[in-house]
């Protein structure tokens, strides 16, 4: 990893973000207006912009599949619903989404962390790491992943979007490490 | 009392604009199969999660009061929600639960719920009204009497009963019809 790459992936302590803020901009135009989830440093100023914006309705969950249920009852009543969780989480709340948001048809969109892929240094999130988009792919839910480079995040939202209203379904956006920066 | 008491009572008892969120297991194939309207949700497979869902439909459209059927070990599964649901305190929630200290749908393996006292969790961490009912009257009358939530009620239940019920299959047809249920607005005021 590069020296300049090794210093964006780990400024967990960066202050505001022009990126996180574009995209909070972004995900309110696109009428998203209620929001959970289980807090991770890397979504540190998405969950700060959601939780600041008087358009969302904020509920924080324990744990991520009790963010999948309020989720889905926000949906239920005519919500537009986003989710926040570290990867770790995706794995705690899995059976819930497949059995839960998959058969019912909800989209939520997802805002994930991805810990464990390269340059990890806790040990503890190499194996959900390693097999994050495996487990994605396996429940056949369309995902991106965002590193903070070459692509413009929002016209990843914007395709997650698409797919996730057409087909029924929650869309993950993985976000790595740094990609605020 | 019976699971198959207290699942018409609450189908029975309650409002018509009242939505119902039924558990995993025999509690949402009983409601289905005696009791499917437009105004229910069944939560067919992650047990323990009725009472979010439940949750988020309550905070998100408070013209609705929201009737939780709940099981003690399903609770037990998710504990943490009745902190959630006690932190936001919605006017608008009745949380149910069958207590009959076993996981019923499976083959009844006993649950842990018989050293819990859920009524006391409920007022401990927020829940504004609790009660412990143990008949169809009292069940009856803790229904009729709820006035302002988030609301708790523990139904003693026994084991056994019917098991053949069918199950609810066409889930994105049940959520098309409950979203167009909730899209009108309820005749009274709750």
């Amino acid at each position: 990893m590069k020296t300049k790459d090794r210093q964006a992936f780990n400024a967990l302590n960066g202050k505001g973000s022009e990126r996180a803020d574009r995209l909070h901009r972004f995900l309110m135009e696109s009428g998203f207006d209620f929001a959970t989830g289980v807090p991770c440093g890397v979504l540190k100023h998405i969950i700060a912009n959601l939780v600041g914006d008087k358009r969302v309705c904020h509920v924080p969950a324990n744990r991520e599949s009790e963010a999948i249920g309020l989720a889905a009852g926000a949906y239920l009543a005519g919500k537009k619903p986003l989710v926040y969780m570290q990867n770790s989480g995706l794995f705690a709340a899995s059976n819930d989404i497949a059995s839960l948001l998959v058969p019912y048809g909800i989209p939520a969109l997802m805002l994930i962390s991805y810990r464990g892929c390269e340059g990890e240094d806790a040990v503890q999130h190499l194996t959900t790491g390693h097999a994050t988009e495996n487990l994605i792919r396996s429940f056949n839910l369309p995902y991106e992943v965002f590193d903070g480079r070459k692509r413009d995040i929002n016209a990843c939202v914007s395709v997650l979007i698409g797919l996730m209203t057409e087909r029924e379904l929650p869309a993950i956006l993985l976000l790595k490490r740094g990609w605020y920066v | 009392m019976k699971r198959a008491d207290v699942i018409e009572i609450v189908a029975t008892s309650t409002q018509c604009d009242d939505v119902i969120v039924a558990t995993t297991g025999l509690i949402s194939r009983e409601l289905f199969e005696r009791f499917d309207s437009e105004r229910n949700v069944y939560i067919p497979g992650s047990m323990g999660l009725v009472s979010s869902v439940g949750l988020g439909i309550a905070l998100c459209d408070t013209n609705h009061r929201v009737v939780i059927i709940d099981g003690d070990a399903s609770l037990l599964m998710n504990l943490g929600s009745m902190v959630t649901i006690g932190s936001r305190r919605p006017k608008n929630l009745l949380h149910i639960v069958l207590d009959n200290g076993a996981y019923a749908s499976c083959s009844e393996e006993s649950s842990m719920s018989g050293t819990a006292n859920f009524g006391l969790l409920a007022k401990d961490v927020g829940y504004k009204y609790t009660a412990t009912v143990g008949d169809r009257e009292a069940l009856k009358r803790a229904i009729l009497s709820f006035k302002g939530g988030p609301g708790f009620l523990s139904a003693i239940t026994e084991l056994g009963g019917r098991r053949d019920f069918r199950r609810p299959q066409k889930l994105k047809e049940i959520k098309r019809r409950f979203m167009r249920f909730m899209s009108r607005q309820p005749k009274g005021k709750i």
